[in-house]
């Protein structure tokens, strides 16, 4: 293992475009942007560990109806049905189709929990200063689980099947639509006000030896 | 006159962004990234060999499922099979035009513009083209955001399929297609996050 050795703080280079910048302190404004490629490079952090922890608190309370109530119902000839998120994983599998069931699950059922549940243990490790060992690990998984979570993809689908089935029957929103509705609100908030550059620099300084 | 890090020496991680000196690094020895212990490089390892493999599976992908069956409307035992084009016609035809364009492109114009912009980052990574690199990167940031709408379909049919399960009276059923359209989104999704677009600005380093 060769060590490389330390680059102080004030110096950035573009993700986007490799550009090596020079940061003053002084530069911390609103947002900076890569003068090259335009790459957001840095954004500034305002109690943003509060809301993205309330926010993940909030989803992680809603996740359990969100995945179970019935999202749509339809009646057709006197005849009843009703889906839910965590019914559509398994009529998938027992239809056969393992490989799409198990994609699904990961998108809109594995991803957005782990993505709350490590924002949650981050947010409270930074706030407390008390950190678990392993932690750049927690950070590195919830950005790939964030990467991996379509809830928003998946509320777009809702209302495509609803109007796709408008016609042919009487379909009523139900339950979990207004619960995952909410869970899709909490999951924007934590990912928008989630700052990871502010959690590395917090666990750089104060990590134990 | 600007100087990319990778000039210098210095690596940025790809985990945590931090910057690091790379000393020169003989065969077989890595460096890992003081911050998050990820390994460290100047670019991503085999970044266009990657894409390429990624985007040619996926093209080759995309016959079946759009030959293919993807959806199957049974209602009251008459079955009526539909590809991912037939079925926005359908909507369209059924005075579902704005349904029909979104499903359209999500499932459509979105793996088709991602793999034909993923080949023209790429052979301008290769034959060095004169395109515009700010051009370049914005398309490359384009794909980043809307690879992940190409779900959408899926997630429709799961709805779809739990939704209208009424025994004799209506059931839907995905078809092979399904499994098919699943592994292009995930190996375009692969294929974009393997390219590397610093790359592209390399070619005015030289
Ligand atoms: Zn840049
Ligand atoms: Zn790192």
């Amino acid at each position: 293992m060769a060590e490389p050795s330390h680059i102080p703080h004030e110096f950035t280079a573009c993700p986007d475009c490799d550009l090596l910048l020079q940061t003053a302190q002084s530069d911390h404004t609103l947002e900076g942007r890569c003068p090259r490629c335009k790459a957001v490079l840095w954004h500034a952090a305002k109690h943003t560990d509060t809301v993205s922890f309330a926010a993940a608190i909030s989803g992680l309370i809603l996740f359990y109806p969100a995945m179970t109530l019935p999202i749509l119902k339809l009646k057709m000839v006197g005849q009843h049905g009703s889906n839910s998120l965590l019914g559509g994983i398994y009529r998938m599998w027992v239809e056969q189709e393992q490989i799409l069931a198990v994609l699904i699950m990961l998108c809109s059922l594995l991803a957005p929990l782990l993505h709350l549940l490590l924002t949650a243990v981050v947010c409270f490790s930074v706030r407390f200063n008390h950190y678990p060992s392993h932690f750049p690990l927690w950070i590195k998984y919830k950005c790939w689980m964030q990467s991996w979570n379509m809830l928003e993809v998946y509320a777009m689908g809702i209302i495509v099947a609803y109007v796709k089935m408008m016609h042919d029957g009487e379909v009523t929103v139900s339950a979990g639509t207004y619960c995952l509705s909410g869970l899709l609100l909490c999951v924007i908030l934590c990912s928008q006000y989630f700052h990871e550059e502010q959690a590395w620099q917090h666990w750089e300084k104060n990590k134990p030896a | 006159m600007s100087i990319s890090a990778q000039q210098r020496g210095i690596a940025r991680c790809t985990e945590c962004g931090k910057l690091s000196h790379l000393p020169d690094l003989g065969h077989k020895t890595t460096a890992a990234c003081p911050r998050c212990n990820t390994e460290l490089s100047f670019r991503k390892p085999q970044s266009l060999q990657r894409s390429w493999a990624y985007t040619i599976a996926a093209t080759a992908l995309m016959i079946p499922a759009n030959i293919l069956p993807i959806l199957t409307v049974i209602s009251f035992g008459q079955g009526d099979p539909d590809t991912i084009m037939s079925g926005v016609v359908k909507l369209w035809v059924a005075d579902l035009q704005a349904i029909a364009v979104i499903v359209f492109i999500a499932s459509i114009a979105v793996p088709v513009l991602k793999l034909l912009i993923l080949v023209i980052l790429m052979l301008v990574v290769q034959w060095q083209l004169p395109l515009s690199r700010q051009q370049c990167t914005i398309l490359y940031r384009f794909i980043h955001f809307i690879g992940r709408w190409s779900m959408l379909d899926l997630f429709m049919i799961s709805i779809l399929v739990t939704l209208v399960h009424l025994g004799n009276i209506a059931t839907v059923e995905s078809g092979p297609a399904a499994t098919a359209f699943a592994a292009v989104v995930v190996l375009t999704l692969f294929a974009a996050n393997s390219f590397d677009p610093r790359l592209i600005w390399d070619l005015d380093n030289d």
